[in-house]
């Protein structure tokens, strides 16, 4: 593969992925795919109620064996998290419900057989006495006086209530001349990766050692967790995450099966494992987004956003899950509302609701799609208060680059880049001037054009200052990475990231073939497995590219370093007087190859410079100076037709320009932007997790949670603007959420522009056919 | 226990089976055929597509017992198949994959596509796909895989109209 970016050629490069290939030919191997002999399947018995008193468990009769549940393991600690905030009320999680349940999917019992038949078999015979208490279902009813109460202890639904102000408020709201209050919701989602959840367990006796398959977005941190809730010390478990079938967030908490399968497992002495499927995927895993914003903006009636007061709701769902909890989401949420805009005021109170749902945890874009629906909204419905163009609103109050690095007003460090800039590109991608032309002239089939404009930050790459002050009680802020050369030349990366679906086993290889001019062909990069690789965070957060990047770099550079140095003795030349080119360290008048280096570095020590230790190989860790994080950043423009009779909206066109900074690899940063705005077109479309009143979950199938699918979503246009940060190797920003921010903002001020003409008018995700109809008909006067 | 004898990647098979066992369970869990992949196990998303007698089946939703007889081809049968090796260097050449998860039952609904269509145009390629769920590509890069799969596979193709080029494998 050839490059061009750059004299080493690896940074920018295009190159195809390293890891498609087993993938191709159906050779990859995913949790499902690992057996040991003796394997148990297990089969957990589930709450069908949202809340309620459990007072005894029926295990049938000869099969007790087979059956476990809470009394069979008093030992277990409970695996709630949470901020290391006073404020932030716990309730113990324990992975089998004891007194009682608080959401339909809780796990009361596990049953084991040797196939998932019969451990469904026996778990449909045990019978698990629930009193029924009210449930708790909506998000902002729950913390009226009067509501019913999920936890005992408890004073009200809340896990905890924050504000998040700065600026004076009360005199911006004085003296605006404009005010506008709005409110809009962002309901509940699955994260729906493709290969739902798993773990399998068994013990390792030559080893002395729990041996956990699992799939997860980071095989370090879930040892930690699973052996804190264990009571195992960390050298008796060794956590391997194989092919992961994608998490987007969905894979990065600690969650009750997977402590119960390794409970079960050590108690019996048998392999056991689980294997989600999509039911329990739907109702019993990490849900996420359901936001509910009540905000008023302040501006002049040029259109000038002055400041920004506003409530909001986050349904965290019934449990607070380790290690960071629900109140991230809050947080990020308040000060994310300003989004790329100046203001000169800020004031949202938070609360993050306990209700009776499965709870909350991180999903692509974390809080930053309610947040920029929220804003993007609003902006919207204030340019139409005021009758402007809602691009030029965005234009007179975005951050201009001769501003940057800018601290909003939600107290984020905007580093760097061009805001304006990528909302004129998206301007001129779709032609609003040719759209505004259309809509004048009307469609011919009845359906109504409109169109839609979002700018959203996504920072990544934030180190130890910014988890610090969200008070997180694991600090992500480094990765690390090893450089190991082996005899013949080739190399090895060992790091503490989780590839699933990301292409880092490719673009990792391709920043040390810069640093080391080795062929990427020639480096393997190896993770997910506690044993192999020094200690490492995951992959979330938009994190990967900055730190397991940087320690990669790091790591590579120090181990070109010593490879000079000892190609610098084999030539008995100065080390100043070195470099490396095409796998070989060159002199003036010669060059030695980095295999005959490697081969002197591990098993030729005489060629060695004297007294320098053998092998080539360095660890690394790396956190940026700034660690308050890069922002990306970028503009969505989205063009819609909608059917005011069937509320049917299509996608006609959707252009974004974005700006990551330096791209290792653009055919992956691409792929990762189609693939977010995917997410974000199924958020704001199709995706929704309903619960009716008494806390039942109404979208338990594909048949009734609506994936985006190959037919409804457009071929996406992508402009890249390249402002490469300053104070990352190489210039990079992280990239991985940005793609889900902006489209249900994009996309419903599209379907709101479409429909302005009949006053319809939508406050919440997913824009239905029914919700889409519904508001035409309550616009038009019609019954619905 | 039933006995099942089947052709599975063009060798006889006999296998003793659970008269309620789905075809995926079969594959993957006796015959150790992991490449057959389940994402929802009711039928939506494609994942653990095979074909049956060369005609593409959801394997989450055929008991086994249904395919005694029959001819199954898997994920795993089609290494040396020149057809499904053309669509796999355009999946990789497209990046028309990430976790990878639902790519082996896109490969075969993508050779399916093709069969019938010859050189399909986006349109077509989208609506056939609809029954195969990708969560991480958006689809653009296996749409374009299949389209440039199809023109180096049926270049005779384009210049006719499609319905001729159709026809059920």
């Amino acid at each position: 593969m050839s490059a061009d970016a750059d004299p080493n050629g690896w940074i920018g490069a295009r190159l195809l992925r390293k890891e498609d290939a087993r993938h191709l030919i159906g050779a990859s191997t995913f949790t499902a795919d690992v057996r040991v002999p003796g394997l148990m399947e297990v089969a957990f018995v589930r709450s069908q109620f949202a809340h309620g008193t459990l007072s005894g468990i029926e295990k049938p009769e000869g099969l007790e064996a087979r059956v476990f549940s809470a009394a069979d393991f008093p030992d277990l600690k409970s695996i709630d998290g949470g901020p290391e905030l006073p404020s932030f009320r716990t309730a113990p999680y324990h992975a089998f419900a004891r007194e009682k349940v608080h959401f339909v999917g809780q796990i009361i019992a596990a049953c084991i057989a040797p196939t998932r038949g019969k451990a469904e078999d026996i778990a449909d015979q045990v019978f698990a006495d629930i009193d029924a208490l009210p449930a708790v279902v909506d998000t902002v009813e729950a913390l009226k006086p009067g509501a019913a109460i999920l936890h005992d202890g408890f004073a009200d639904n809340a896990f905890i209530h924050a504000t998040v102000s700065e600026g004076d408020i009360e005199a911006v709201a004085a003296t605006a001349p404009v005010s506008m209050r709005r409110t809009f919701r962002m309901n509940r989602q699955a994260t729906v990766p493709l290969e739902g959840r798993g773990v399998l367990a068994y013990w390792d006796h030559r080893l002395d050692e729990l041996v956990v398959y699992l799939s997860t977005q980071g095989a370090h941190m879930m040892r930690l967790g699973l052996c804190l809730a264990l009571g195992l010390p960390e050298h008796k478990m060794r956590v391997i995450a194989p092919d992961v079938g994608g998490g987007f967030g969905g894979k990065n908490r600690l969650m009750p099966e997977e402590v119960a399968i390794c409970a079960i497992a050590l108690k019996t002495g048998k392999p056991v494992r689980w294997i989600e499927d999509r039911r329990e995927h739907l109702i019993a895993s990490v849900h996420c987004r359901e936001h509910h914003y009540d905000i008023t903006l302040y501006a002049e009636r040029d259109g000038r956003i002055l400041g920004l007061k506003g409530e909001v709701h986050i349904d965290a769902g019934a449990y607070s899950l380790w290690p960071s909890g629900p109140f991230m989401e809050a947080s990020m949420a308040a000060r994310n509302l300003p989004g790329p805009y100046q203001m000169q005021a800020l004031h949202v109170e938070t609360h993050t609701v306990a209700t009776s749902k499965s709870p909350m945890g991180p999903y692509r874009g974390v809080a930053r799609p309610g947040a920029c629906f929220a804003i993007e909204r609003a902006v919207d419905e204030l340019a139409h208060e005021l009758g402007l163009e809602p691009a030029d609103v965005r234009r007179i109050n975005l951050v201009a680059s001769e501003q940057m690095p800018y601290r909003t007003i939600g107290g984020m460090r905007l580093d760097s880049g061009d805001y304006p800039k990528a909302l004129s590109i998206v301007r001129e991608m779709v032609d609003l001037a040719a759209l505004r032309r259309r809509q004048m002239e009307g469609e011919a089939d009845g359906r109504r054009i409109g169109v839609g404009f979002a700018v959203y930050t996504e920072q990544s790459g934030h180190g130890a200052a910014e988890w610090m002050k969200r008070k997180s009680r694991i600090v992500p802020g480094y990765e690390s990475a090893t450089a190991r050369m082996l005899p013949d030349g080739t190399m090895l990366l060992l790091v503490g990231i989780q590839n699933h679906g990301q292409g880092l086993e490719t673009t990792l290889a391709q920043i040390a073939a810069q640093e080391i001019t080795v062929d990427p062909a020639n480096i393997s990069v190896r993770y997910g497995d506690t044993a192999l690789t020094p200690f490492g965070f995951g992959t979330f957060a938009s994190r990967s590219i900055v730190f397991s990047g940087g320690a990669v770099a790091r790591a590579t550079r120090a181990l070109a370093d010593k490879a000079r140095r000892i190609g610098a003795h084999l030539m008995q030349i100065e080390f100043e007087q070195t470099h490396l080119a095409d796998g070989a360290v060159h002199g003036p008048a010669g060059k030695v190859s980095l295999a005959e280096i490697a081969r002197a570095a591990n098993v030729r020590q005489e060629f060695l410079p004297a007294g320098m230790p053998p092998l080539l190989e360095e660890t690394a860790t790396y956190e940026p100076e700034e660690s308050g994080g890069f922002f990306s950043y970028g503009a969505h423009a989205a063009v819609v037709a909608v059917d005011p009779e069937t509320g049917v909206t299509s996608i006609l066109d959707y252009a974004i320009a974005e700006d990551c900074g330096t791209m290792i690899n653009p055919m992956i940063v691409d792929g990762q932007i189609i693939g977010g705005v995917a997410q974000g077109i199924g958020t704001a479309l199709y995706e929704e997790m309903p619960y009716d009143e008494s806390g039942q979950p109404l979208a338990t199938t594909f048949g009734d949670y609506m994936l985006p699918c190959a037919p409804e979503l457009p071929a996406l246009r992508i402009h890249h603007l390249i402002t490469p940060a300053h104070g990352t190797e190489y210039g990079v920003k992280g990239m991985g959420e940005g793609g889900a921010i902006a489209p249900p903002a994009a996309i419903a001020n599209a379907v709101c522009d479409a429909l302005r003409d009949t006053g319809a008018r939508i406050w919440e995700t997913p824009l239905t056919p029914r919700r889409v109809s519904d508001a035409v008909a309550e616009a038009m006067g019609e019954p619905a | 226990m039933t006995a099942l004898t089947f052709t599975l990647n063009g060798e006889e098979t006999t296998e003793a089976v659970e008269p309620r066992e789905i075809l995926a369970d079969v594959l993957r869990d006796r015959l150790r055929l992991t490449g057959t992949h389940l994402g929802c196990e009711h039928g939506a998303c494609g994942a653990c597509t095979v074909t049956i007698d060369g005609v593409p089946a959801r394997s989450c939703i055929v008991l086994a017992v249904m395919c005694d007889g029959k001819s199954v081809e898997t994920i795993e049968g089609t290494r040396d198949d020149a057809a499904m090796n053309v669509i796999r260097r355009h999946f990789h050449e497209q990046h028309a994959l990430q976790c990878g998860f639902c790519t082996p039952g896109m490969l075969m609904a993508a050779r399916d596509i093709i069969a019938r269509h010859g050189q399909p145009d986006e349109a077509t390629v989208r609506r056939e796909l609809s029954g195969q769920v990708c969560r991480c590509t958006g689809y653009m890069g296996i749409v374009a895989a299949i389209r440039s799969a199809a023109a180096e596979l049926h270049p005779e193709a384009a210049a006719r109209p499609m319905h001729t080029v159709s026809s059920l494998a």
